[in-house]
């Protein structure tokens, strides 16, 4: 008793820590879920966040850059607009093209010296050429008056082609692949007044303006496969130069951003084509952003979410035990239930099996010795050396045996009813014929009470079932109808169709069943008390009904008072078969 | 003969060659381009460009004979005026060695120059009452273009002769020169930058010749 009741309560364990996983199992994909779902919200909002301040940055940094281009086009505009300069062009005299742009230019090229100390704040020139028609540098008398070239920068400054607007384009100073001086050039196309025709280009060279932004944002030039970005190490520039012209040649976009580690540290480089459709090589404008703080703040909230994360699952833990123990309860109630009625249903289960078994041995154990006695009363009988009283106990004896074996045969049939193992192949059977049958044996039995027999039946009446079991439940209670019947009485046989029923009713006269028996009457074995004197064994109705029941029907006891008892008998209605009247 | 007869006798003198030569006329018309602009009541001549050809907007031409001529003794003064921002006249045929004033008539600066291979000056900025006016001594024939350096669309055109013998045509293009010698020349007629057009004349002393230019 023990082994049970501790299996049960590990059971119940079992069904609770699978409650808890299960729960815990919930509330972790969840937490998860939402940790996930948190972690790419504040990804994307510090990602815009760091987009916006960037964007932000680089606005501003343009809008310097457009207002510094803007005040350049239009001085370098007003500079090849001046008549010294067109008559030069115009009237052949080339030797007075630099003396007169000299006069001209002076206040651009002032203090040139300042601006190179000050940085590249000023709109002040660095160094100026013409262009002849053919886009070569016109030499200057005196290069030291128009800002010294190295042969590089020269290189650069002559075009193929003079430009009919003016154009923008960053010209190296040579030195090192990396970190030299870059002029911003200016080249503006000179249109002969007389003719119209493109005659000259003056070139003017800015140092470029170089702005380190607030949050660190710096910017510098690439062209010419180099990086000018003076505020940052040579060697960073060299390896960021790289990484800039392989993004460049990979993507065709004129501007774009992307993630570099420069020293270790991790930064946003915005790259910007200066000079779209320029006569002069492409150059971009590089921005780089450091993202330190940006990478720092997303690893702090990282950690923040991951702690809120654990907390929740500790909370989520805690709750899930507390819930599993209070849910649990009533489950352990109904499994412990549950166990007892699957016992309890299977010590039925075996109780009616061995039941059954003992029955079906019984009748079949049984079977033998009753064969053998009869068969042994009736060779006695046959012998002619008894006294007659002999004769008639063995006559009597012969008549037990007879009862005898029909007891057995009920039994086993009943047993093999509850073991299941009965089945019935349906057929029409014609239950008009099989009543005339039994009525006519009923008469010719010897020792019948003299009764009438009224009979109400339509002819070729079909039901449905195996013609043995038919007519052994109409035997049965004819047989009774007669057994129970009194001296100079009757009985009643009528049967009518039911929609799919066949109703067969039988009644008789007689003594009516007792109200307190009529309840047991088909049950086993029962046998009401009045009847005794009445051969039976009280099996016969009882097997009666099961058979009924078998068939899809059904027999109840209509009435049993003033002399009248009657039984209902339910068949299921059947097609008769045209070949099969019998 | 006192100092009144030695006046009379330069007089003479310096009217002789006058007198000996100055007996052929031609006169004629010059087929000029047509004007660019609707005919109005043009009282200004404006230099304008068109295909790198400077030219009179309305067209004028300047006709002269062209030859050797003994250069002038003295030093004729001529004026080109700057007023409304413009040349006045804005083509002016001198004589080489001809002294020409640039009178500013506007209120405000201008700074008269030029970069043409027939003469560079540059008489810098000046105000209108600069006393004495502005001037330069074109010693070179050609073409000289005027150019102010504050107005840059101001355009004035020189046309430095070697002869004495020119006169600048009607906006019709009818023209009359007079007191020519006799004998063979060359008349030309200057229609523009890019374009002077010229006859074979013989000169016969009171003879009025008729010559156009087609």
């Amino acid at each position: 008793m023990n082994s049970p009741a501790q299996a049960k309560k590990r059971s119940v364990v079992r069904f609770r820590t699978k409650l808890v996983a299960a729960m815990m199992l919930v509330v972790s994909a969840l937490t998860a879920l939402g940790l996930y779902f948190t972690q790419r919200k504040v990804a994307t909002t510090a990602e815009r966040d760091l987009q916006e301040n960037f964007q932000a940055e680089v606005v501003s940094l343009h809008k310097v850059l457009a207002l510094r281009q803007t005040a350049l086009t239009e001085r370098c505009g007003q500079l090849v607009s001046k008549p010294r300069i067109h008559a030069a062009l115009e009237d052949n005299a080339l030797d007075l093209l630099y003396p007169s742009a000299k006069d001209e230019l002076q206040d651009l090229m002032e203090g040139q010296e300042l601006s190179q100390a000050k940085g590249a704040s000023s709109l002040h020139a660095r160094f100026y050429r013409f262009l002849d028609a053919t886009g070569a540098i016109l030499s200057p008398p005196n290069p030291k008056d128009v800002g010294e070239l190295s042969t590089e920068a020269m290189a650069h400054l002559a075009l193929k082609k003079l430009p009919e607007v003016q154009q923008i384009g960053y010209v190296s100073e040579g030195g090192d692949a990396a970190g030299g001086a870059v002029d911003e050039v200016m080249a503006v196309p000179i249109f002969s007044t007389e003719t119209g025709e493109l005659i000259s280009a003056l070139v003017v060279g800015f140092k470029p303006l170089e702005i380190v932004g607030g949050a660190g944002l710096k910017s510098g030039i690439w062209v010419n496969g180099r990086l000018h970005l003076p505020s940052l190490a040579k060697p960073a520039q060299l390896a960021l130069s790289d990484e800039i012209a392989s993004a460049i040649t990979k993507s065709d976009r004129v501007q774009n951003n992307f993630n570099v580690t420069i020293s270790g540290a991790p930064q946003l480089l915005f790259y910007k084509l200066l000079n779209p459709e320029s006569v002069f090589p492409p150059a971009y404008e590089i921005c780089v952003y450091p993202l330190t703080e940006s990478v720092a703040q997303q690893r702090r909230l990282r950690w923040q979410i991951g702690g809120a994360g654990a907390l929740l699952l500790l909370g989520g833990f805690m709750v899930s035990n507390f819930m599993a123990r209070r849910l649990s309860v009533p489950v352990e109630k109904l499994a412990i239930d549950s166990e007892r009625n699957r016992a309890a249903l299977a010590s039925t289960s075996e109780k009616l099996k061995r039941s059954t078994r003992y029955s079906a041995d019984a009748s079949h154990q049984l079977k033998s010795p009753v064969t053998v006695l009869r068969a042994g009363l009736e060779t006695l009988l046959r012998c002619e050396d008894f006294r007659p009283e002999v004769y008639e106990e063995l006559s009597a004896l012969l008549h037990q045996t007879h009862r005898l074996s029909g007891v057995i045969d009920d039994l086993l049939l009943l047993s093999r009813m509850d073991a299941g193992h009965l089945q019935i192949e349906s057929e029409p059977v014609n239950l008009s014929q099989l009543v005339d049958e039994w009525l006519d044996d009923l008469s010719a039995l010897p020792d019948s009470p003299e009764f009438r027999i009224e009979k109400k039946l339509p002819v070729g009446l079909h039901v449905a079932g195996e013609k043995r079991y038919t007519s052994l439940i109409v035997q049965n209670l004819l047989e009774n109808a007669r057994k129970y019947n009194r001296p100079g009485g009757r009985i009643r046989v009528s049967a009518h169709e039911n929609a799919n029923h066949v109703v067969l009713t039988i009644g008789n006269t007689g003594r009516p069943i007792a109200d307190a028996e009529q309840q047991h009457i088909f049950e086993r074995f029962h046998r009401g008390s009045i009847r005794s004197a009445v051969s039976g064994h009280g099996l016969g109705l009882n097997l009666a009904r099961q058979l009924a029941r078998l068939h899809g029907g059904e027999i109840r006891l209509v009435q049993s008072a003033d002399d009248w008892t009657e039984f209902e008998t339910c068949f299921r209605v059947a097609q008769p078969a045209p070949n099969r009247a019998s | 003969m006192g100092l009144r007869g030695l006046l009379f006798f330069n007089a003479i003198f310096a009217l002789l060659p006058i007198t000996v030569f100055a007996d052929a006329v031609v006169e004629g018309h010059v087929e000029l381009p047509k004007s660019h602009s609707a005919p109005v009541m043009a009282k200004r001549y404006e230099i304008v460009t068109i295909g790198g050809v400077l030219s009179p907007q309305p067209p004028l031409a300047v006709v002269y004979l062209d030859g050797s001529f003994p250069k002038s003794t003295t030093t004729a003064t001529k004026q080109i005026a700057q007023k409304d921002l413009a040349f006045l006249p804005s083509l002016l045929p001198v004589q080489v060695g001809t002294r020409v004033e640039f009178p500013n008539l506007d209120d405000t600066y201008h700074s008269i120059f030029s970069y043409s291979p027939a003469k560079r000056f540059d008489v810098g900025r000046y105000r209108p009452d600069e006393r004495p006016i502005p001037s330069e001594v074109f010693d070179m024939p050609g073409l000289v273009t005027l150019r102010c350096d504050i107005h840059e669309h101001m355009r004035g055109l020189i046309l430095v002769l070697n002869t004495p013998y020119f006169v600048v045509t009607n906006p019709e293009g009818r023209f009359r020169l007079g007191g020519l010698p006799s004998g063979h020349y060359a008349l030309k007629a200057w229609i523009d930058s890019k374009t002077t057009r010229e006859q074979p004349v013989d000169l016969k002393a009171d003879t009025v010749l008729h010559v156009d230019f087609p």
